[in-house]
Order: structure tokens, then sequence, then C-alpha cells
């Protein structure tokens, strides 16, 4: 290996879940007309290839499939300090559920950038919080994966890059060295991301370093992407109903309602 | 109509529901044991088994421990090649074994680890996953498994089925489902595989160290109180997270936030209540300065008695509360605070 490719795939997330409207026959999110955010952990994920990238060279991409909008995004991390971007965007593509929308990154990335040593994904989304996309796409690639990594530290001369992960419900820190290429996601409260330099983000709008990628270019099978690839379906949404509950409401002085409320909880039994 | 590149699947080939049970350091994650209470109830509405799934080294001391919790059977492979954690190891452990036994449902905890191995699974098996589960049914007729979870646009819940692929897949967070009662005079079988098809390592465990997140309240964790105090954006800062804390303390209880404190740094990751945090079902839960939203609201719905104070009179939370005080929290927590202090004296 002469020199890192590192390739992050970001989604456009929604930024306000509440505001946003669901197709009545698919129940699938109705995209158009809805402001695109980049998901605020992949930032995270694009910090620890920048500083990998600071460290031992090489070059970083990212590479997102969303709507034609979603172009912008792709041009803020280049203002982070990524090299190029890749947008893949068609039609047929539209209505993925997690296992479709990693083939069509999978898939991308394979024929793209063959040769990529690192795959490196913000921890989850903020707007549907799977995490399922990095294990999804190491599955189609068949190579290994780690999630919650605070550090990598690839050794380009032998080909391995060892790599700290932290899993937070057990509080423990393990080690893992692995031969690339691998994927890993990044613990969301660690690599704080940097800032994006606008001038660099004006630099790759005008120099046109977000490629647009099409299933002209990828020949995937149409029946296999989107929502004739996806194997879950939302076969019904309904509104959540509250379980039954006393429902007494205080309206007044504050001072009166911690009265009324104490004497309501010893009355329960809850407190002594 | 399916992707014709993926493996053809016959559902009638399909019976019977597993539960990856996950074990770490010679314990089993209490989230897996509550999947086989859950796994229980939908296996008899489909009249099939169920099976916990073990792999691992040295695995003996465990092995009946899900047959106590409920489970039919043990099917485990005790190897070398699983004595230490890789994920990409074990995620293709489980689809070998998957691929020989056929079961339509897989269920795993959503824990950490759980959470990293479950979608390869899916994935590999070209089959549909559902993270976080809020609730799990079965229809017997389709034999499909109904994923519930909410999902974008205020309190919706969506219905996820897999309807076209098996295994059917999805993962649940700890203690959205109680713990089955442990009972050692409960029979099953053991069944030992051995695993052919491992892929290479390729890579190597180093080595672990705890640490553990700061958390200066000193109380005890979310779900191992009575009563929990629950801080939502509306507290503002810091300050009003101690100001509830205090109150936390003299009610015997603990403090929890929503998800916007818990990411703001105002209280550990560990303390945030709702369908990505913890589960809780206290005897009393007090929630101020939460609006309610949905995510949040699944991880204390089952709470005995429901508290908020909120300033919005239209907040959602009203609609899930059996004492509700539309006012400010802090004037409400500091009289709160002083009526307690002067019981305290009597
Ligand atoms: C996929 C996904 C998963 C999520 N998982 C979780 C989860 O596990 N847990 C969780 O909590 N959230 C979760 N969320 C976030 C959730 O949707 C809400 O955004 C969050 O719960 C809101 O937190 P909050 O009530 O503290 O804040 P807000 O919604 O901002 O509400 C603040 C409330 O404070 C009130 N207020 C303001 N000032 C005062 C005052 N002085 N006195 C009294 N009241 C006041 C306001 O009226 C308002 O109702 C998730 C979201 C997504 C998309």
């Amino acid at each position: 290996m002469d020199e890192l490719t590192i390739v992050v795939p970001v989604k456009a997330a929604v930024p306000n879940i509440t505001a946003v409207r669901l197709d009545p026959n698919t129940h699938n999110l109705v995209r158009e007309g809805v402001p695109l955010m980049i998901n605020p952990y992949d930032r995270n994920a694009v910090e620890l290839a920048l500083r990998i990238k600071d460290r031992f060279g090489g070059k970083v991409i990212t590479i997102s499939m969303a709507p034609p909008n979603g172009k912008d995004f792709l041009e803020s991390t280049i203002g982070m300090g990524v090299d190029e971007g890749i947008l893949i965007t068609d039609r047929v593509f539209a209505g993925a559920d997690t296992l479709a929308t990693s083939h069509a990154i999978a898939k991308s990335i394979a024929k793209l950038y063959p040769n990529f040593s690192l795959i490196i994904m913000g921890e989850e989304t903020t707007d549907s919080t799977t995490a399922h996309m990095p294990a999804q796409v190491a599955s189609w690639l068949e190579i290994p994966f780690v999630y919650y990594a605070t550090d990598a530290e690839p050794n380009i001369k032998d080909g391995t890059v060892k790599i700290t992960r932290y899993l937070e419900d057990e509080g423990l820190l393990e080690e893992f060295i692995y031969n690339m290429p691998i994927i890993m996601s990044v613990y969301r409260n660690s690599n704080p991301p940097r800032d994006i330099s606008l001038n660099r983000k004006i630099m790759a709008k005008v120099n046109g370093l977000v490629k647009v990628l099409t299933n002209k270019e990828l020949g995937l099978n149409p029946d296999c992407v989107g929502l004739k690839g996806s194997p879950t379906i939302v076969a019904k949404i309904e509104d959540a109903k509250p379980l039954p509950r006393k429902k007494q409401i205080f309206q007044g002085d504050p001072k009166e309602g911690a009265k009324w409320l104490l004497e309501n909880l010893v009355k329960e039994g809850v407190i002594r | 109509m399916v992707c014709p590149e993926w493996n053809q699947v016959n559902k009638n080939d399909y019976r019977g529901i597993w539960v990856y049970v996950e074990h770490f350091n010679g314990k089993i994650s209490e989230g897996s044991l509550q999947l086989i209470g859950k796994a229980k109830e939908l296996a008899s509405k489909l009249g099939v088994d169920v099976a916990a799934i073990m792999l691992g080294k040295d695995l003996d001391k465990l092995l009946m421990e899900p047959i106590y919790y409920g489970a039919d059977k043990v099917i485990y492979a005790n190897d070398d090649r699983l004595s230490i954690y890789l994920p990409h190891i074990y995620a293709a452990s489980v689809v070998e074994l998957a691929n020989k036994y056929k079961p339509e449902i897989i269920l795993f905890a959503a824990t950490k680890r759980g959470r990293e191995l479950a979608p390869y699974v899916a994935n590999t098996l070209r089959s549909g996953i559902t993270a976080d589960c809020t609730a799990l049914d079965v229809d017997p007729k389709t034999r499909d498994l109904d994923q519930v979870r909410p999902t974008y646009g205020g309190n919706i819940l969506a219905h996820i089925r897999t309807p076209t692929r098996r295994p059917q897949l999805a993962s649940v967070r700890p203690n959205v489902f109680p713990t089955p009662p442990r009972d050692e005079s409960k029979k099953g079988e053991l069944v030992e595989e051995k695993l052919s098809k491992l892929p290479e390592p390729r890579g190597r465990y180093l080595g672990s160290k705890s640490i553990t997140e700061e958390d200066e309240s000193g109380l005890p964790p979310v779900e191992k109180s009575d009563i929990v105090v629950v801080a939502g954006k509306g507290v503002n800062g810091v300050e009003g997270v101690k100001l509830l804390t205090d109150l936390a303390k003299l009610l015997n209880g603990t403090i929890g936030g929503t998800k916007k404190v818990t990411d703001a740094g105002w209280l550990p990751t560990s303390r945030q209540i709702g369908q990505t945090g913890r589960t809780i079902r206290p005897a009393l839960y007090i929630g101020m300065g939460v609006s309610g939203a949905i995510q949040h609201v699944f991880g204390m719905n089952e709470s005995k008695i429901i508290v908020a104070v909120n300033s919005d009179p239209n907040a959602p939370i009203f609609n899930y509360v059996d004492y509700g005080i539309v006012g400010d929290y802090k004037q409400v927590a500091e009289a709160l605070l002083e009526l307690l202090r002067e019981r305290k004296k009597q």
C-alpha cells in the first residue's frame, strides 16, 4: 500500500423529524422540499478521516446517496478538508431501506475506489438511529468492521491499522489491530469536528469537486435497489396511543401546585 | 420481483424463533434474557420452539442459563476461534448457523455489541432488520414479525415487516421487556455445532480497559431507582439539572434526562431516558421541562405514576401524565424542595 484512500459515507439527514410528511402509500419519508443537513455524527467520522490524513497522508472522499440537492452538503465536507465528493442520485434508488442503501453505497465504493484502505462512518444517524449501515456495507464488501472507534492509527508499511473503540454501555475501551481494508464507525462523542472553511467550500463548487453518479454508471439491477431492493416495508403507520392516565392538571400558583402534587403523591403511596 | 441476485427463499422452510444470547466475562446480558421471554410468547402464537444461540469458548457454565429463563434449546459453538469477540467472525458464525437451521425470526438485544452484530447478519442473509423495536408481535397467518418503532413525523409508530424474506431480524433495547423468572428445574436440549466456514480473522484483539463516564451526581443508575426525576431541555443548563438533582436526592431517587439534555452534556449519556437510551419503570417519574416526544415517552411510559411540570399547557407530555403542573419548573422544584425539607424535619 503506498497511499491511504479513506472513504466516508455520509447521510443527508432530516433536521426536524416532526416537521415532515410520510407518503400515504409507502409510508416512506417524502424528501421533496425537505431541507438537508449532514447527519451530525457523520462529521465526527469526517474528522477522524481528516486526522488520519493529517498524520499519515492520503486522500479522503465523502460519498452520499441523496436527492440532487445533496451536492451542497458534500461540498461542505470538502470545506472541512475532504478531497472529493460523490453524490449517488437516481430515482431508482428512492425508497431504499438500510439494506438497499448500503448496497448502492458499497457497490459505488467498489467501483470507484476498489483499492480503498478504510471506510469510516458515523456511529448512527440522528433521524433514524439504526446504526445499520457500517455493518451492512461491510457485509456487501465482505470485509471486517468495528463500531464505536475513538481513534485509528494506520501503518502504511505493513497495511495494518490499530483501532481503539469505546463500548459505552460496558464502559470498556478495547483495542484491535486489523489488516486493511476495514470499516469502522466512529463513537459519536469522540473526534469533535473541525469548522468548515467557506473558501474551500466555494472552491469545491467552482472546481466541481463533487461528482454525480447515477445508476447508468453503476449498472445495478433495478430490482435490487431502492424500494424494490428493500426487504423491509412499512406495513402501516398509526398514531401512538397514550396509556390511560389520570391526567389531573394544575394551573396556578407554583407553591400551591407543589403542595397539591405532594399531597397526591403521598395519597398514591409513592412518597412516604 | 425479488432481486434475482439473492438466494431464493421458500418461507415454509423457515421455522422457529432464535434469540442471540450475548455474554461477556462469564455473564449473560440481561437484554438477551428478556428477549427469551418475549420470544416464548411469540413462539406460542406460531406453535414453534425458542432456541438460544451462544458463541464462544468455555461456555459450559453458561449453557443452561437460557433454558432456565425459558428457551427450549441452546444451539452453541464452543470454538477456539471464538475465544475473542471479533464482530465479523461472530456475525459470520450466526449466519452459518442460520443457513443451516433456517429460523424464521432472530432477535438481538440492542446492546452496543448487539447493534454491531445484527445488521451484518441480516444483510449477509439478504434480509431485513429493524433496530430498537418498542414492541413485537407475530401474524399467525403470514407468520410475519410485526416490528414496531417510532418513525418520522411526531407521535407516529411504524409497523415494519419483512414479507418476502426469511429470517426476519429485529433488535430491542435492554429493559423494554421484563426479565422472565429463572427456574432451575426447567429442562431443554443442548445442541453443539461445529463451524466450518468462518472467515479469516484478519485482525487481533489487543486488550481492553475499563473507564467509567464521569457522573457527578453520585446517584444510582436510572434503571435502579423507584423515583426518577428527569430534566428536559426546558431546565436550560447545568444549573437547572443541579436543582433537580437536589430534588432527586431529597426524594431518595435518582436523576435522568432527555436526549437533548445528555447530548448537551448536562448529564452523562448513561442517564438518557428513551427509545435510544434507557427504559425505566419506576414507581414515580417526574419530568421537568420535558416536552414529551414519543422517543422519550417510550422509555418511561410504564412508570407507575407520571408527573410533569411544563410551562406550555399544550406540551404533549400532558397527554401522558397522572399529575401535571403548568408552570415554571424552577419555581415548582424550589417549592417542592422546601416542602420536602419541612416534612423531613417533622
Ligand atoms: C431516532 C430518534 C431517537 C431519539 N431517542 C430519544 C431518546 O431515547 N430519548 C429522548 O429523550 N429523546 C430522544 N429523541 C429526541 C426526541 O425526539 C426529542 O427531541 C427530545 O426528547 C426532546 O427533549 P426535551 O423534551 O428535553 O426538549 P424539548 O422538546 O426542546 O422540550 C423542552 C420543553 O421544556 C419546556 N420548557 C421550557 N422552559 C421551561 C420552564 N422554564 N419550565 C418548564 N418547562 C419549560 C418547553 O415548553 C418544552 O416543552 C430521539 C429522536 C430521534 C429522531
